[in-house]
């Protein structure tokens, strides 16, 4: 039972933050939607479809899955679409990691886990990718980690992609 | 422009339901930093005069630190403050775990809570907004239950803070959990949570946080982690011990250098020093009137560090931490895990109570974590009435048939539980040793070991003074997380900040015990120091590597943009402390009703034992203190012209 209705943050964009944004192209079949990790896309079935820059996080999932190319970055740049088996994952280096845990906060969509995976006797867990299939490419990981140990790269058999995006 | 900071904070009023956005000024940012700085700077002003700690016109404050999220490394602390119903006066705990980043990635600063709701409430602060949802089926459940439950109803991901059902049952020395069994633990702020009827905060935000410079923090770390990452092979457990023996025997010590803390946290944790600890005479025993002697390296043994480490079956690092010094241990029970107790709780339920059963620590350290109660005022308050059943002052009628003699392991078992249950004698004992002894009566006073309303923590003021200074001047009397002598010699804050004394390699014992401008100065700087750090998130065991090796002051001017001297960020630490003395002073709290008890000092001085002989000039001390921040050294009080130079409204 709730007790308060939902309280909703009126400000439209924070400070620092800017946003991605679909243009007139879009058709709305919904892809972008069900990618958005923070529910930032909203729009009505067939008609194009709108980024709330509020809440968007510059993830740039909508991009990557937009067969249209409607979404644009924040530099005004159309996104280019990316095949969903290339979308880039992070690769963990073990000797470099910390297990600070950061990567794991980092993750939009928690597709990270800690588990124990170094030498006999140590005990300090780190990070692996648990859910291959949810992660969404979108490099805060890698960018967060503070040693840079983890690398986006594309899964290996995949062909190479015209251009990676890595968000920072 | 991206400041490391959110720039806004959120209040939610239990009673009415509202919740609203409020913005903080740059300016204030700069002045008194975020976490504890920010919370005393608004709370001062909000928190009436003579307003009831349990009551609706307390307000509760849950903060991150501008540097958490940023990169920079130690930076997870989380930071619960309001005025505290056990000291009286400005209450703050602070308390590692995932709970910090999960504040800022809701896209606020801190999260303020007014008023009392008419039944028990969570807070649920998601992405895009705020609700208070129906927490009636959680009221009685423990923190981990809870945290459990309410991480599974948002979808998995959410970062929660809770209290138990001490907080619940107001408590005075209950806490707030987070991550199974991480208790912002100290001044009694879980009850202001229950007396609020709020269970829980949960977070599912999933902002990203702007920084100025995020490659010059990203250097700065990587140099810190180097550090960090230095682990030379160190003695065996067992052997461990006798480094306090040996350290006992000197007549002189020498300045200790805190890489030697940074390996044995890694390697053991807190827990690593357990044994040495008593054979020092840092660690208090038999409620601080025994020694070594009645605790030795035998009777010690169950609390091992190496002890520890075999039930330890995964290391636990808070977020943004590359130390580890936390751990998840395995043991007997239905509970089956536990966090790996730490130094404070060990001796607090071990040699405080002389209790050398082990597995009864871990039990007890479970049961403590899920009722969300503070470990070291529950081993206080337990070694309180073990000492008052010793003198005759409580019989075993009003025990309910427990026998309260030194080291019965099922005794102190039985009391814990009483206590967080309201049982019995544990209805009398649950708000701490300070108020049982005022119900008690009779002398019972004596027995209480506090300063201010809160039971003493695990470190001697009569083996480092420094310590037994902190517990009487700081704000929030009785903590050890702020300074000690050692502590100085170990944040080497004379490497970044100018002006500040350089310690002597080594030095003769007496030298510890003498009054001077020289020790004031570096208690101040270790109250100042701190109050940067608790504006930041910073873990005290970061800094004990040194400020040349842990850049604090460099990582602020790289997550904000600022461009301001380590004398800079000090003064600031200044303004913070100062608020938190007016705050108390606002609220009628007399700075000398702080000091430790008298047995704490050394009056009358022990007879045998590390610390024989030794008393601490407190007095002398507190007043040496007060005038490094240019307050009244008779009164305690901040002077106008303090308060005009640190521009305070």
């Amino acid at each position: 039972m709730r007790r308060s209705p939902v309280w909703k943050s009126n400000e439209p964009v924070r400070e620092g933050i800017v946003s991605y944004r679909i243009n007139d192209i879009c058709n709305g079949c919904g892809a972008c939607v069900r990618f958005c990790p923070v529910n930032a896309i909203q729009g009505e079935k067939q008609q194009p479809h709108h980024i709330d820059p509020g809440l968007c996080i510059e993830c740039g999932a909508c991009g990557r899955i937009c067969q249209q190319m409607s979404v644009q970055d924040p530099f005004g740049i159309s996104c280019e679409r990316i095949k969903r088996s290339a979308w880039p994952k992070p690769v963990i280096d073990r000797g470099l990691c910390m297990s600070c845990a950061i990567c794991l906060d980092a993750c939009p969509v928690n597709c990270l886990t800690l588990e124990l995976t170094g030498k006999k006797g140590d005990l300090h867990a780190r990070p692996v990718l648990k859910d291959g299939r949810a992660c969404i490419g979108c490099g805060f990981c890698a960018a967060e980690c503070p040693v840079d140990a983890i690398c986006m790269a594309v899964p290996a058999g995949e062909p190479a992609v015209s251009r990676q995006r890595q968000n920072s | 422009m991206a400041k490391g900071y959110m720039g806004r904070i959120l209040w939610v009023d239990l009673a009415g339901g509202e919740i609203r956005e409020e913005c903080i000024p740059d300016d204030v940012y700069e002045r008194c930093l975020s976490g504890t700085g920010l919370a005393v700077h608004l709370l001062y002003n909000r928190i009436p005069a003579g307003a009831d700690p349990l009551g609706p016109d307390n307000v509760l404050a849950f903060m991150s630190g501008i540097l958490t999220g940023t990169g920079s490394l130690f930076s997870g602390r989380w930071m619960v403050a309001g005025k505290s119903p056990l000291t009286g006066g400005w209450g703050e705990a602070n308390c590692g775990g995932n709970f910090s980043p999960a504040i800022k990635r809701c896209g606020y600063d801190g999260i303020f809570l007014s008023g009392i709701s008419s039944s028990p409430v969570y807070l649920h602060v998601r992405h895009d907004g705020a609700e208070l949802c129906d927490a009636g089926d959680l009221w009685g459940r423990d923190t981990v239950e809870t945290e459990d439950i309410l991480v599974r109803a948002a979808g998995g991901g959410a970062r929660v803070a809770c209290i138990g059902p001490a907080g619940e049952r107001l408590s005075l020395i209950s806490g707030v959990c987070n991550d199974h069994g991480r208790i912002a633990a100290r001044s009694g702020l879980g009850a202001v949570m229950g007396a609020k009827k709020l269970k829980a905060i949960v977070l599912s935000g999933k902002r990203r946080i702007g920084i100025h410079d995020r490659d010059e923090i990203k250097r700065l770390s990587r140099q810190c982690n180097r550090w960090v990452q230095f682990q030379p092979p160190f003695l065996p457990g067992p052997q461990a011990a006798y480094i306090g023996v040996v350290m006992r025997s000197l007549p002189f010590q020498m300045a200790m250098d805190g890489m030697i803390e940074k390996i044995l946290l890694r390697k053991w944790g807190t827990g690593s020093l357990n044994q040495a600890s008593v054979e020092m005479g840092d660690a208090p025993i038999r409620n601080w009137m025994g020694s070594h002697l009645d605790y030795g390296i035998k009777q010690s043994l169950p609390t091992n560090p190496d002890v520890i480490r075999k039930a330890e079956r995964v290391k636990y690092h808070c977020y943004s931490c590359p130390l580890g010094c936390g751990g998840i241990c395995a043991m007997r029970g239905k509970y089956g895990e536990t966090h790996k107790p730490e130094y404070e709780t060990t001796l607090a339920l071990g040699g405080l109570c002389l209790n050398s059963d082990m597995d009864s620590i871990f039990h007890m350290n479970e049961l403590l974590n899920r009722a969300g109660m503070d470990t070291i005022s529950a081993g206080g308050t337990v070694a309180f009435a073990m000492e008052c059943y010793e003198k005759g002052i409580l019989t075993k009628e009003e025990t309910g048939g427990l026998e309260l003699t030194w080291g019965n392991a099922k005794a102190i078992t039985a009391l814990v539980e009483k206590i967080i249950h309201r049982e019995g004698i544990g209805d009398l004992l649950a708000d701490g040793s300070k108020v049982a002894a005022s119900r008690i009566g009779g002398g019972a006073l004596e027995c209480a070991i506090q300063a201010g309303g809160q039971e003493l923590p695990m470190h001697d003021g009569r083996n480092d003074p420094g310590f037994n200074v902190h517990y009487s001047v700081e704000p929030t009397p009785g903590r050890h997380t702020i300074g000690s002598q050692l502590y100085y010699e170990m944040f080497q804050l004379w490497k970044q900040v100018k002006g500040l004394p350089r310690p002597k390699p080594a030095y003769m014992k007496e030298r510890k015990y003498v009054a001077d401008t020289e020790k004031a100065v570096m208690a101040a700087a270790c109250s100042k120091f701190m109050n940067v750090a608790n504006g930041s998130a910073l873990c005290l065991f970061g800094l004990f590597i040194g400020a040349g090796r842990i850049r604090v002051f460099d990582w602020l001017n790289a997550a904000t943009g600022w461009r301001k001297t380590p004398e800079e960020y000090m003064k600031i630490g200044v303004r913070i402390q100062t608020l938190k003395q007016l705050f108390n002073l606002k609220h009628g709290i007399d700075p000398w009703s702080c000091k430790v008890c008298d047995r704490v000092v050394g009056r009358p001085p022990q007879m045998e034992g590390a610390n024989r002989g030794r008393t601490v000039d407190i007095e002398n001390m507190m007043r040496d203190y007060w005038r490094q921040f240019e307050w009244d050294p008779v009164t305690g009080r901040p002077t106008d012209a303090a308060i005009a130079r640190l521009e305070i409204e």
